[in-house]
């Protein structure tokens, strides 16, 4: 079973390369894969119709209990047998369809990849599973609806199918998870209808499994995108909109009958709005004169009748179902590739404008002929067989059955009326002018439509064949009790005999009178006018304008409105947080003594970040800063983070060069006290704050108790596990490396943004020049020995971080650094040292660095980024260095490319 | 010790908001710094003072003397990524002053912001034109 998916998945991703390479046999090759699905399927009808139910699963999520479970049971199989089957002949289908057609290719693609997404949804026993397939069968749709994406039309039905499908989708989505909750299970077969019916949670359940399977299969009200959907190419109106995908519903209502089904609700529902759908379908479909739009009505029709079939929940009932979904599925396949083959031999599929094909087009005309019987319900065709048992399976309902069953003979009557308008009218009388010559289409095209109408006429006849194999274990599937499903062309006079002849009767009579009936049905004006397509538009226009409102007042595009917000939110949180938990904000243990250079500091970074926030001038803003980062590093100097310390200062010395490089092509600041009053009083409320909010946060943290032992861990384990004695530089390379390697990463990106933001790839300033403050010569002729000096000692602060303060981190910058006084002194062209290497490599081999430390770990059997360490002649190596080394040329190349970038490119 | 570090992380992730709400775009990129500093110290400070020596371990060193490693391995690279997101504030600084000539937050917006392409009356007019072209066919065929 997981073969068959994996070939068809197979099958579609490798199509427009087979097609490219072979495009005359690609057609065979292509229709091989899903025709030997469809034998293994049959291989397996005597084990299925044995009792036997074949499951086969795999682990997909196991953290969210998602197994990737499938069950081919009576049901599926009769599902994967269609699917593949008729999938086979339409895949042969459209190669003579669209032969030519540039983008065949892409074509089989969908069409394969829609085909993987049925019989996976089908085949799927765990509801998530389902659940992505059956989203796969939406997007195919999608897809194929569009793929003669030139035309307006086409690419509206196709957006809204998939709204009406994917919409539907999320209830359904909602209605599974509520379903695995009640019924504390996620896969079908293990549903316990009296758990899941017991739960209060069942009524929502029901509600949003019915919107999704009502979507899907177009019933009444959201049946209006699938006639539209007839805007995609015939053989797909074929196999999706008709055979297999709007039977996905109906699939699914029957799947959860047993587990949903049995209560009077469910079943008023799916009849009363089965029987709705079936008619509002039948009265369209009358009224067309373009033959596949009223195909696509009587699809509607068809697919009403289904689900009121699953809503009897009685066994004639179900049975009906499971016969009329299979004479349904093999007599509109073949209607559909026929109309299309007419369509493509003739130019036209006005009934207006057709008759007496039979002649010119004797294998369409007797395919359609056998289809238009079945799906007329003539004996002994398998349609009949279906409609008796329809038939009895309403009567069996009493009273409501009775007032259904009149439904069910009028909208029979009225596909019996069409299935004459498009064999007679088509196919017999006289034939008129035709926009192209008239003529037998390839054997491809015929070919399918005729096997299909044959394999009706075939079970009808020798209807054992089916009963024993099929029908017994399908329904079996979807009914609670053991059935006994005996099928027979004749049983005496019963009243399903009776509402058969009547139905025959009034079908001829519609058909005869037809013109009169289409202008019956048209005299419901004032209906067609609020139809469902301009409700939908209307529907369509409402939700862009709450859209756009919504947009409009969140992304106003104020910068200070959004800062505003978020510093709001941020103090309310916070404070708030605080009077929640009721914390102390006096310590429990004593604090840290204070010490003078702590108090400097802090001091100067206070001082440093106040004078940032008041004074206008731009040396005194960039000295400012500089001095608040300054008094930050010597605080952490205080506390004993030299590393850190060490970090601060090397960013502030970069800060202020680039703050600089960047100030001096600017206009200095207008003065703090410019702007108006309430402005300002706000700005300083919600400043004030948010600083209260921050301050009294941290205090109240540190006033508790250190809860863990997290840090000592760290510094037990540093020396024996990481071999080395700088505790912090071993959690940053060894024990926290993959966080390292996701921080290096958001450097890289910035450094890469920063240089798309300032134009890369326009015509940069590559001479090689200078900043003119840097025209000295003696500066010139000292600059270059001191970067060397310091890239030398960059490389020495990386290889001793291991045990003594310093690391990847800080020797990026030291070097970086260095490379910032030979750009300021040479410009961004200077042509000889680090120069003429891009940055970008360096940034490149820095990531692979970092991140290939971590493979080697991935070979020995042991999870990504475990340590590895050699020591050949007496020197530890380890992948921690190599890891750093990647951290030390990432920040290197990412501050020379921000650099460059922000010095080279003229203004 | 941790009482001056959070005074002076509040003080700073303050004075950091003031300048961000502020009109001009330098000063607002010099914001995003004090305030990042201001958390990078608050984060320092959570991880509580405690321990005289720093964190190096080697035989014969007292454990419980050293202070705590996480914070600062923490920190240490934030102190980096902030200052990555400095310069990328700062060149949509140097670009907006290169494009429009202007630091003023506000006039940059009114310079800039375009409707926003779902807005209302986009919607209205597409709807519109579905309305009139892409009728269900079925709805020609009354006439």
């Amino acid at each position: 079973m997981q073969l068959s998916l994996l070939a068809i998945a197979l099958n579609g991703l490798c199509a427009p390369l087979l097609w490219r390479i072979l495009p005359r046999q690609a057609l065979w090759l292509l229709a091989l894969v899903p025709a030997g699905c469809f034998a293994w399927f049959v291989s397996v009808i005597p084990l299925v119709a044995g009792g036997e139910v074949l499951t086969s699963s795999v682990a997909w999520v196991p953290l969210l209990d998602v197994t990737f479970t499938l069950r081919l049971d009576g049901l599926a199989l009769l599902f994967a047998l269609l699917i593949t089957g008729i999938g086979a002949l339409i895949v042969l289908y459209s190669g003579g369809y669209l032969s030519g057609h540039p983008h065949l290719g892409r074509f089989y693609a969908y069409l394969l990849i829609f085909m993987l997404g049925m019989l996976g949804l089908v085949l799927a026993d765990d509801m998530m599973v389902m659940f992505v397939f059956w989203e796969l069968t939406s997007i195919s749709s999608y897809l194929l609806i569009s793929f003669e994406n030139t035309r307006p039309e086409a690419r509206r039905a196709a957006l809204q199918a998939l709204l009406i499908t994917a919409g539907g989708g999320l209830a359904l989505l909602a209605g599974f998870v509520l379903l695995g909750i009640a019924g504390q299970n996620w896969q079908f077969s293990g549903l316990d209808a009296a758990v899941v019916q017991g739960s209060t949670l069942f009524p929502w359940i029901m509600a949003l499994v019915l919107i999704g399977c009502f979507t899907k299969s177009a019933q009444v009200p959201f049946h209006i995108w699938l006639p539209n959907a007839m805007n995609a190419p015939t053989p797909v109106s074929a196999y999706l909109h008709s055979a297999t995908m709007v039977k996905a519903g109906i699939y699914l209502l029957a799947r959860l009958n047993p587990t949903l089904g049995g209560g009077v609700t469910w079943s008023s529902i799916l009849i009363g709005i089965g029987a709705l759908t079936a008619l509002v379908g039948a009265v369209l479909a009358i009224r067309q004169y373009d033959l596949k739009r009223m195909l696509a009505y009587t699809t509607v029709t068809v697919l009403g009748q289904l689900t009121m079939l699953i809503g009897t929940n009685t066994n004639y009932g179900l049975q009906a179902f499971v016969l009329y979904l299979v004479a349904h599925s093999l007599y509109k396949g073949a209607l559909f590739m026929a109309i299309g083959a007419v369509d493509h031999a003739t130019g036209t599929r006005d009934l207006r404008r057709l008759g007496g094909l039979f002649a010119v087009m004797p294998f369409t005309g007797v395919a359609v002929g056998l289809a238009a019987f079945s799906n007329a319900g003539l004996p002994p065709f398998f349609g009949f067989i279906a409609k008796e048992f329809k038939y009895s399976g309403l009567i069996e309902l009493g009273a409501i059955g009775w007032a259904v069953t009149i439904v069910m003979i009028l909208t029979n009557a009225l596909l019996f009326a069409a299935a004459g308008l498009i064999f007679i009218r088509a196919f017999l009388g006289r034939r008129p002018q035709y926009p192209t010559a008239p003529h037998e289409v390839s054997p491809f095209m015929w070919l399918g439509a005729l096997l299909l109408a044959i394999g009706g006429l075939g079970l009808g006849i020798w209807n054992h064949w089916p009963e024993a194999w099929l029908v017994n274990t399908a329904v079996l599937a979807i009914s609670t009790g053991p059935v006994d499903v005996h099928l027979y062309l004749w049983g005496g006079i019963t009243p399903a005999v009776i509402a058969s002849v009547l139905t025959m009767a009034l079908g001829v009579l519609f058909y005869l009178q037809a013109d009169r009936v289409r202008w019956l049905a048209n005299q419901l004006d004032r209906f067609w006018r609020v139809s469902g397509d301009i409700l939908w538009d209307g529907f369509l226009v409402r939700v862009f304008q709450l859209a756009g409102a919504v947009a409009g007042n969140f992304q106003h595009g104020s910068l200070r409105a959004h800062v505003a917000l978020l510093a709001t939110v941020l103090s309310l949180s916070m404070l708030g947080g605080l009077w929640l938990i009721q914390a102390p904000l006096l310590p429990a243990e004593p604090l840290t003594p204070l010490t003078l250079p702590g108090i400097v500091g802090a001091l100067l970074a206070l001082g440093g970040a106040a004078g940032a926030a008041l004074k206008s001038g731009r040396l005194a803003l960039v000295a400012s800063l500089a001095a608040s980062g300054l008094g930050l590093a010597l605080f952490y100097l205080s506390v004993s983070a030299p590393d850190v310390a060490l970090t601060q200062l090397m960013v502030e010395t970069l800060t202020v060069v680039f703050l600089a490089v960047v100030l001096r092509r600017m206009p200095g600041l207008p003065s703090v006290a410019s702007g108006s009053g309430r402005n300002r009083r706000w700005q300083a409320i919600a400043a004030c704050t948010v600083g209260v909010a921050v301050t009294l946060m941290i205090m109240a943290t540190v006033s508790q108790p250190l809860p863990g032992n997290i840090a000592d861990w760290l510094i037990d384990n540093s020396l024996p596990g990481g071999h080395g004695m700088n505790v912090v530089n071993v959690i940053l390379v060894d024990f926290r490396a993959l966080d390292t390697l996701g921080e290096t990463l958001v450097v890289a990106l910035a450094a890469l943004a920063t240089s798309t933001l300032l134009g890369a790839g326009q015509a940069a300033d590559v001479r090689p020049k200078g900043l003119p403050e840097f025209g000295s010569v003696l500066l010139r002729q000292g600059m270059r020995p001191l970067a060397g000096i310091m890239l030398a000692v960059s490389l020495m602060i990386l290889w001793r971080g291991h045990n003594y303060p310093g690391g990847g981190f800080i020797g990026g910058l030291v070097a970086a650094t260095g490379f910032a006084l030979l750009i300021l002194t040479f410009g961004r062209g200077i042509q000889r040292g680090l120069g003429r290497v891009p940055p970008t490599l360096i940034i490149a081999l820095g990531v692979a660095c970092a991140g290939g430390a971590g493979l080697g770990a991935i070979l020995l059997g042991e999870p990504y980024m475990t340590s590895q360490w050699v020591a050949p002649f007496g020197v530890k190596l380890g992948t921690p260095l190599l890891f750093d080394l990647g951290v030390f040329l990432t920040v290197f190349g990412s501050v020379a490319h921000m650099l460059r970038n922000l010095v080279g490119r003229a203004s | 010790m941790e009482w001056v570090a959070a005074v002076t992380a509040g003080s700073m992730a303050g004075l950091g908001i003031w300048m961000m709400l502020d009109q001009h775009l330098i000063r607002v990129v010099l914001g995003i710094t004090v305030f990042s500093n201001a958390v990078n110290l608050g984060v320092l400070a959570a991880g509580r003072h405690v321990g005289e020596a720093p964190a190096f371990i080697a035989p014969g060193v007292d454990a419980a003397a050293l202070v705590n490693p996480l914070p600062q391995a923490l920190v240490l690279t934030a102190i980096v990524i902030g200052f990555a997101l400095f310069v990328f504030a700062l060149s949509i600084l140097k670009r907006t002053y290169e494009l429009h000539g202007k630091n003023d937050t506000d006039q940059v917006t009114a310079v800039v912001e375009q409707p926003a392409p779902d807005g209302q009356e986009n919607g209205v007019e597409q709807g519109g034109t579905l309305d009139v072209d892409e009728r269900d066919p079925s709805a020609g065929e009354r006439e």
